[in-house]
């Protein structure tokens, strides 16, 4: 498996919202978490809330420093998660039918359960 | 998410499963004022929390709140209504005892559950809450028209996607009617009171919790608006209701 840097940003937090401030990280560089797992507690002017990871992964960089205000489409947090390989061809004349690329993604909503 | 009928008021509730079975008793989360189950306590990361302590979660909208009927008619919101509305949702769910855990006005309803019905209350968490009376004073003036540190909460919320104004308005009124009082409380239901050390409108929460011999949680920094998402809260809560 190969490893991919995928960098999240501050989701929409609906209502208008523009920014939050990061109140207490949850994760720190180098720890391996899984996707929905506490990632980011922040603060808007309506209430806080905590941000659940987008990917199973581990971290690399935490962009906000805590207590700081982050706008709304910002660098949030960067993670290394695996990607598969390419996919071969199959033993029995099976061809791929499209390149595997793997793409870069930026989530900018949390998932919902 | 699913709603039920729950006698005149129809209930929102949330019930969501532990990660994995532990036979520990279910917990009732009860949110604030002008709150709900998804704002109060979802977003907030409670049920990820409890669920992966092995914890079944039970999140209803409180009456005149998310998904819930709103009446406005301020007499429907006395706490006996609210009480009656959660024993009404235990029956229906077949739970005998439950875990409790209330903020702000959620903490008040908890502790008029337990003393109401206390062998349905194993142990009660009032987060946010404090035995100074938030709504004294409402008579005088129409609810967030004043500097009380309610008057702040409710312009807060009322403003809120999905909120009623005047069902808040009647709803404060309602709480207003029968203030909270320390005696009689609760007993044989243990208790935990949690606030954050800068929360007003918690105020003598500690002293509260002194009187009724139970713990103290403070958290460093934290206000009112957000105390809720702190992850020594909900450590402290894990720590309290485990068995």
């Amino acid at each position: 498996m190969a490893e991919e840097n995928i960098t999240f940003t501050l989701p929409d937090l609906g209502e208008g919202l523009v920014e939050a401030t990061v109140l207490e990280w949850q994760v720190a560089v180098g720890d391996v978490i899984g996707r929905n797992d506490p990632l980011v507690e922040v603060e808007t002017t309506k209430s806080a809330v905590v941000i659940p990871s987008p990917k199973a992964g581990r971290v690399v960089e935490l962009h906000a420093e805590e207590e700081t205000v982050v706008p709304v489409g910002d660098p949030l947090v960067t993670f290394a998660v695996e990607v598969a390989e390419a996919p071969r061809a199959g033993i029995v004349g099976k061809v791929p039918t499209e390149e595997a690329t793997p793409r870069r993604r930026v989530r900018l909503k949390p998932p919902t359960d | 998410m699913t709603a039920n009928l729950a006698g005149d008021v129809k209930i929102s509730y949330a019930d969501l499963p532990p990660q994995a079975p532990s036979g520990s008793v279910p917990v009732l989360l009860l949110h604030g004022f002008g709150s709900s189950f998804d704002m109060n306590w979802r977003a907030t990361g409670w049920p990820r929390a409890l669920e992966s302590a092995g914890r079944r979660v039970i999140g209803p909208d409180l009456r005149g709140h998310g998904g819930s009927d709103k009446p406005t008619d301020s007499g429907l919101y006395l706490p006996e209504h609210f009480v009656a509305d959660l024993l009404r949702l235990l029956d229906e769910l077949g739970l005998g005892s439950v875990d409790v855990v209330g903020y702000s006005m959620g903490s008040r309803l908890a502790w008029a559950l337990a003393l109401t019905a206390p062998e349905r209350v194993r142990r009660v968490v009032l987060g946010g809450f404090g035995p100074v009376d938030a709504l004294a004073g409402l008579g005088e003036h129409e609810p967030g028209a004043g500097d009380t540190p309610f008057d702040h909460v409710f312009r807060a919320v009322s403003g809120l996607p999905g909120n009623d104004p005047e069902a808040l308005a009647a709803c404060a009124r309602g709480q207003a009617a029968d203030p909270f009082t320390v005696e009689p409380g609760p007993e044989g239901v243990p208790l935990l009171l949690v606030a954050g050390a800068k929360d007003t409108v918690a105020e003598g929460a500690a002293d509260l919790a002194g009187s009724r011999e139970s713990a103290f949680v403070e958290i460093p920094g934290r206000d009112h608006a957000n105390a809720v998402s702190s992850r020594v809260f909900k450590q402290a809560v894990v720590d309290f209701l485990a068995d």
